[in-house]
C-alpha cells in the first residue's frame, strides 16, 4: 500500500514538474490558438456589453472562466522555456497572456462605456496570437 | 393530434432534448462548428436517423414484449456478456450524470451569480427532489418541454445569416477544410456517440413500459421516436451553425459550457440569453435525471429488482436506492473539480465503445418471432438495423485511438 502512494505522490511531482519543460512549436502553437480564443471570446462578450444584449451576471461569470483560462495560459508560459529559436515567440506569447488575462478580468465589471475600449484591445491581442501561431506552423 | 397524445410525446421530447441535446451535444456541435463550420452537419443526419431506428426497434419492443432492453440484454447475451455490458453502461452512465450534474451548476451559476462549489450540491438536491416528487410523466413533461426553449438557437442560427447555399452543402458528405483528417473523423465519431448514447435507449425502453405502453401505442412509439429525435436533430443543426458563423471567423474555440449562450445572447440580446440558458438547464438537468434513472433501471432489470417510478419509494427500495446513490456518486465526482465538459468529452468517447453491447441485443429481440410475434422487424427496419450496426462497430473500433491521436480533438 505504501509503494502505491509512493508511485502515486512521484507521479503526480512528475506531472507537476511537466509544466516547466521547453516548449516546442507546436506546444506553443496550441498555446497561442488557446490565447486567440480566449481574447476573442472576450472581445464578443465587450461587443454585447456595448449594445446591452447580455446579463450582468452572465458577463461577471464567463468573463471569470475566460479570465482563469487566460491565466493558466500565462502561468505556464512563465514558467516554460522554448526550445532554441522559439524564445522570441515564447516571450511574446507570454506578453500578450499577461494582456488577455487583465483586460478579461476587468471585462467583467466594465461598464458600457469601458467596453468599446477593451473590446479593441481583445480583438488586437487576438489577432496577435494568431499571427505568432501561424508563424509556428 | 388530440392534446392527450401530444402530451404523450413528451417522452421522446425528453429523451431527445435530455439525450440528443445534452451537454455532449452542446460541446461536441458548438466545436464541431467552430473547427468545420457547417462541414459535419450530415454526420447529425445519420445520427438521428440511426437514433430514431432503434429508438423506435425498443420502443416496440418494450409495448410487445412489456419488457425493456436491458432485461433482454441479459437474457440473449449470457450472464457474462451481460455483466461486461453492465458495468460498461454504469460507468459511462455515471460519468455522463457527472457530467451533466456539473452542468446544471454551472446554469444555475450563470443565472444567479452564486459560486459553482455551492451550486453543485443544490443542484444534485433540485434534480433529486424533482426526481423523487414529480410522477414520471411530469418528469417528462417538465423538463422536456422547459427544454424547448433551446429553440432560441434555432431563432439565432436564423437572426445570424448564414449561408443557406454552404448550410446545404454541409448535409453532403464530402472533402474537409479547417483542420486535420483524423480531427475531423474524430468529431465525426464523437457526434455520433453522443447522437446514439446507450442511455437514451434504456431510457426509452424503460420509459416505454413506465408509460405502460402496449400494442394499442406502437404508432404512438413510432411518432414520438420520430418527431422528439428529429426535434433533437434540429436543434443539433442550430447549434453547429451559430457556431459556424459566430465562432469559426474569429477563432474561437468554445471550451465553456456558457460559450454557446453567447451565440444566442449575440443574436437576440437578454432575451436570447436567458431562454438558451433555461434551456440548457432543462435539457441539461432532464439528461442528468435520464441517466441516473436509466443506470437504476440498468441494474434492477439485470438483478431482477422491482422497478419504476410508478411503484412506491418503499416497494422498489433497490432501484430507489440505485438513482439516489448515482446521483450521490455524481455529485462527488463533480466536487472534486474536474471539469464537467472534459468529462463530458471522456463519457461521449467511452459511450461509442459500449454502443455495440447495447445495440446488438435490441437488433436481435426486435427480430425474434418468439418475442415479437407478427411486430417483428419489417424488411427496412432490419437493412436499417444491420447498416447502422455495422457503422456502431466501426466508430466503437476507431473512438479510442482517434481521442488519442488528436488529443481529443485539440489536433
Amino acid at each position: 500500500m505504501k509503494w502505491v502512494l509512493l508511485l502515486g505522490v512521484l507521479a503526480l511531482l512528475g506531472a507537476g514538474c511537466g509544466g516547466g519543460g521547453k516548449l516546442g512549436a507546436k506546444t506553443l502553437s496550441q498555446q497561442a490558438r488557446s490565447l486567440q480564443s480566449d481574447a476573442a471570446e472576450g472581445a464578443l462578450l465587450a461587443e454585447d456589453i456595448f449594445s446591452g444584449r447580455t446579463t450582468r451576471v452572465y458577463t461577471r461569470q464567463h468573463s471569470a472562466d475566460l479570465h482563469k483560462a487566460a491565466s493558466q495560459v500565462e502561468a505556464s508560459l512563465k514558467t516554460a522555456k522554448a526550445t532554441p529559436g522559439l524564445e522570441g515567440k515564447l516571450r511574446r506569447l507570454e506578453a500578450i497572456a499577461t494582456r488577455v488575462s487583465t483586460e478579461l478580468e476587468r471585462l467583467g465589471h466594465a461598464s458600457k462605456g469601458e467596453a468599446p475600449a477593451l473590446r479593441r484591445e481583445l480583438q488586437a491581442a487576438a489577432e496577435a496570437s494568431q499571427k505568432i501561431g501561424e508563424g509556428l506552423k | 393530434m388530440s392534446v392527450k397524445n401530444v402530451l404523450a410525446v413528451a417522452l421522446g421530447i425528453m429523451s431527445a432534448i435530455g439525450g440528443f441535446v445534452d451537454i455532449g451535444d452542446l460541446v461536441f456541435n458548438t466545436q464541431a462548428g467552430a473547427i468545420f463550420g457547417f462541414q459535419l452537419l450530415w454526420v447529425v443526419v445519420i445520427g438521428v436517423v440511426g437514433i430514431i431506428v432503434y429508438s423506435e426497434m425498443c420502443g416496440r419492443v418494450s409495448a410487445v414484449a412489456q419488457r425493456p432492453v436491458f432485461d433482454l440484454v441479459r437474457e440473449r447475451t449470457g450472464f457474462g456478456a451481460g455483466l461486461a455490458t453492465l458495468a460498461a453502461s454504469e460507468v459511462v452512465n455515471l460519468m455522463t450524470c457527472a457530467a451533466e450534474v456539473g452542468g446544471v451548476a454551472i446554469c444555475f451559476q450563470l443565472l444567479s451569480g452564486l459560486p459553482y462549489r455551492l451550486l453543485i450540491p443544490l443542484a444534485v438536491l433540485a434534480l433529486a427532489v424533482s426526481s423523487w416528487v414529480l410522477p414520471f410523466r411530469w418528469l417528462e413533461r417538465v423538463f422536456g418541454y422547459l427544454g424547448l426553449s433551446m429553440l432560441a438557437f434555432a431563432v439565432a442560427a436564423i437572426k445570424l445569416h448564414p449561408d443557406w447555399g454552404h448550410v446545404a452543402h454541409g448535409f453532403v458528405p464530402g472533402s474537409h477544410s479547417g483542420g486535420s483528417l483524423m480531427v475531423y473523423l474524430y468529431f465525426v465519431v464523437g457526434l455520433l456517440g453522443a447522437a446514439m448514447t446507450p442511455y437514451e435507449v434504456y431510457f426509452y425502453s424503460s420509459g416505454a413500459v413506465e408509460d405502460r405502453w402496449g400494442v394499442k401505442e406502437l404508432r404512438l412509439n413510432e411518432v414520438t421516436a420520430m418527431i422528439g429525435y428529429a426535434l433533437g436533430g434540429f436543434l443539433s443543426f442550430a447549434l453547429m451553425i451559430v457556431a459556424g458563423v459566430l465562432f469559426l471567423p474569429r477563432g474561437i474555440s468554445p471550451q465553456f459550457l456558457g460559450t454557446p449562450a453567447l451565440t444566442a445572447e449575440h443574436a437576440l440580446g437578454q432575451v436570447g440569453l436567458l431562454l438558451a440558458l433555461v434551456g440548457i438547464l432543462f435539457a441539461v438537468g432532464g439528461a442528468a435525471v435520464e441517466t441516473s434513472f436509466a443506470g437504476a433501471y440498468n441494474l434492477a432489470q439485470f438483478f431482477g429488482w422491482r422497478w419504476g417510478k410508478k411503484e412506491r419509494p418503499a416497494a422498489a427500495s433497490r432501484f430507489t436506492l440505485s438513482w439516489l446513490a448515482i446521483f450521490a456518486l455524481a455529485l462527488l465526482l463533480v466536487m472534486t473539480g474536474y471539469d464537467p465538459v472534459k468529462l463530458t468529452e471522456y463519457s461521449v468517447i467511452f459511450s461509442v465503445v459500449a454502443l455495440p453491447l447495447t445495440y446488438l441485443p435490441i437488433l436481435l429481440v426486435a427480430n425474434d418471432h418468439a418475442y415479437m410475434g407478427a411486430n417483428v422487424n419489417g424488411k427496412l427496419a432490419n437493412f436499417l438495423g444491420v447498416l447502422y450496426f455495422g457503422l456502431i462497430l466501426a466508430i466503437a473500433v476507431a473512438a479510442i485511438p482517434l481521442m488519442l491521436l488528436t488529443h481529443g480533438g485539440q489536433g
